[in-house]
């Protein structure tokens, strides 16, 4: 996966550079204003969210909602804390095991009589959607006790994120120079020695992209955990939500529903925005092979 | 950092004398050759049997399970019979089921479209190094980033009649009254629905559809500007024919996300007026998790699977023959 970064224009542009710029801030004014607005929203206090819409009503901005769905019985950070968890360990799991796969599809040293058939096999997997055998899913993982179990959830994303984690792993390790590990053979060491203090920063960018994917997808899942997780108590933030929504805790209070949006939001924008070169180059190594 | 200072040096003369004897080595060594394969391989083998393990219990397993189910009666509790094909045969009989097939395919119809346009359009303007484009293109990508759970949530509240932001500005449009209900009627619903999809996924196709352009060998367009190519030409004769395999490919992935779609109509509509927004997955949802008929849900399911496969799989056949017919 050596993705080089295009220094120069592929074509010549359309219209001149203010006619660009002009679109190109037009066009993310509209793409963003609908989440700044959110943010915006979230500090109304409750009781103006659901009147008309007016300037006066943004005059007293207000921490409240926040705090009433910490304190209320929303008791939102249990939820954000159950998404944390699922989420990152989906990401640290889906990392190692697609990292260690990757290297044994990628290097000819491990390479094993069947190893193409069952990368193949696995890449196949790719395009068996997740919503297609959730009731088989949910009568094994009843059976093995994994209902209602954030590990459940945890080894259901980590499952459904290998396919993408291996391939982007055996791309990386595939473009390592065969002297690299050469050297730390005759060094004497390793497979694992090798993998660990050799070729490890060399996969750490492939691993990022791969970290970074299985924990937006866990993050934002809701149709799994909406099927797997019973109890309130279990929820991650997305399912969550739609107890707010529905107004099971007494009346439906949308400055609650808004803040705890908010509050979804906010992992994937740091994150995304902080790592973005590794994302985008996941997606396009996807396309450009696909 | 004292270590490190100190085992450069070493390190650097120990790879260098290895380089230099790397072939005698393994001239020497080629009696044993194969028995360092065997080990290498068993490692192989060791190192990818977490990941097989993960795919064989939760992807191979569950799919074989799901056929076995289909073809029974399965309730959550109690004993199952084996109903042959029946469970497909209903599917037909089943009004809703057919109902939410032809809601999904409408739902398709619309949102294909316009994300392949605006994902087309935005790739145009973020595909150079100007000044910008990386910040325009962080932008554009972010609804898919935040997904579509989280911006439900946030339209529920701007679509309610009187206090929503969308009435707001639709109403100073002259377009919408304030007091619309969106949320109540199939049609109104189908179309906010669908301005959120095409906002959220748009950014998916720009990426894709940026890579391919990027892609184009440079000198197709010098040598088109050779030929006097106004800038038109060149888009409609060097850029579009070699896109057709990444245009395909954002189009099958748009497609096969909206024919699984769910989250957005669960939070929004619940399905509801009654049934009629019922998209495939949340009747496979109602049936098999509210109503717990699993094996009609798993029938339905197996279906869905069996289409998207075949789109995935027509995908590969129009990119191979598109390649061949290139060459």
């Amino acid at each position: 996966m050596t993705f080089k970064r295009t220094t120069r224009p592929a074509t010549s542009e359309i219209g001149g550079g203010a006619l660009y710029l002009a679109a190109g801030i037009a066009l993310s004014v509209i793409f963003a204003a609908p989440l700044i607005w959110a943010v915006l929203r979230s500090f109304q206090p409750a009781s103006l969210i659901g009147s008309p819409l007016s300037s006066k009503n943004f005059s007293s901005l207000t921490w409240g909602n926040y705090s009433g769905l910490a304190t209320g019985p929303t008791n939102i950070l249990r939820h954000v804390w159950n998404s944390l968890i699922v989420a990152s360990a989906t990401a640290v799991l889906t990392a190692v095991v697609a990292t260690l796969a990757g290297y044994a599809f990628g290097r000819p040293r491990l390479r094993y009589r069947g190893a193409g058939v069952v990368f193949s096999l696995i890449l196949v997997t790719l395009m068996i959607p997740f919503q297609a055998i959730l009731t088989p899913l949910f009568l094994e993982l009843h059976v093995l006790d994994l209902t209602n179990s954030l590990l459940g959830l945890i080894l259901f994303y980590t499952a459904y994120n290998l396919p993408f984690g291996v391939f982007v792993m055996r791309n990386t390790f595939t473009h390592i120079p065969q002297e690299m590990e050469d050297s730390a053979a005759v060094d004497g060491a390793g497979v694992m020695r090798t993998l660990v203090e050799v070729l490890r920063p060399l996969v750490v960018p492939g691993m990022a992209t791969t970290v970074l994917y299985a924990f937006l997808f866990a993050w934002t899942e809701f149709l799994g955990a909406l099927i797997f997780l019973t109890s309130d108590s279990k929820l991650t933030l997305p399912v969550a939500l739609l107890n707010v929504e529905s107004g099971t805790y007494g009346s439906v209070n949308f400055g609650f529903l808004i803040a705890g949006a908010v509050i979804a939001m906010i992992p994937c924008v740091v994150l995304y925005v902080a790592l973005q070169r590794y994302y985008i180059r996941g997606l396009m190594s996807g396309a450009v092979k696909g | 950092m004292l270590p490190n200072i100190r085992n450069r040096p070493t390190r650097l003369v120990e790879s260098r004398s290895t380089t230099a004897d790397v072939g005698a080595a393994s001239f020497a060594r080629r009696p044993h050759r194969s028995s360092r394969l065997h080990a290498g391989a068993r490692a192989g083998w060791l190192l990818s049997a977490p990941a097989i393990l993960f795919i064989a219990v939760f992807v191979l397993f569950p799919l074989g399970f799901a056929v076995y189910i289909s073809l029974t009666d399965w309730p959550l509790i109690g004993s199952y019979h084996f109903i042959g094909l029946g469970n497909y045969v209903q599917l037909g009989s089943d009004a809703t089921f057919v109902q939410s097939v032809l809601f999904t395919l409408k739902y398709t119809a619309i949102v294909t479209l316009p994300i392949l346009l605006v994902g087309y359009g935005l790739a145009l303007l973020v595909r150079s190094n100007r000044p910008g484009a990386i910040v325009f293109r962080t932008v554009f990508f972010l609804p898919y980033v935040v997904g579509l759970a989280t911006e439900s949530y946030m339209l529920v509240l701007e679509l309610q009649p009187d206090s929503g932001a969308v009435n707001f500005l639709l109403s100073r449009l002259g377009i919408a009254k304030a007091s619309t209900a969106w949320l109540v009627d199939a049609n109104l619903a189908l179309i906010a629905v669908s301005v959120l999809v095409v906002w959220f996924a748009s950014g998916l196709t720009m990426v894709l559809l940026m890579a391919g352009m990027q892609g184009v060998p440079r000198e197709l367009y010098e040598s088109a500007e050779i030929d006097g190519a106004s800038w038109w030409d060149k888009e409609l004769h060097v850029t579009l024919p070699l896109l057709r395999g990444t245009i395909a490919l954002s189009l099958i992935i748009s497609v096969i996300g909206s024919f699984l779609a769910f989250t957005q109509f669960y939070i929004l509509t619940q399905g509801g007026p009654g049934t009629s927004t019922d998209t495939v997955v949340m009747w496979i949802y109602q049936v098999g998790f509210v109503q717990l008929r699993l094996g009609e849900a798993t029938a339905m399911s197996l279906v869905l699977m069996v289409v998207v496969g075949l789109i995935s799989i027509g995908q590969f056949i129009f990119l191979r023959a598109g390649r061949e017919e290139g060459q």
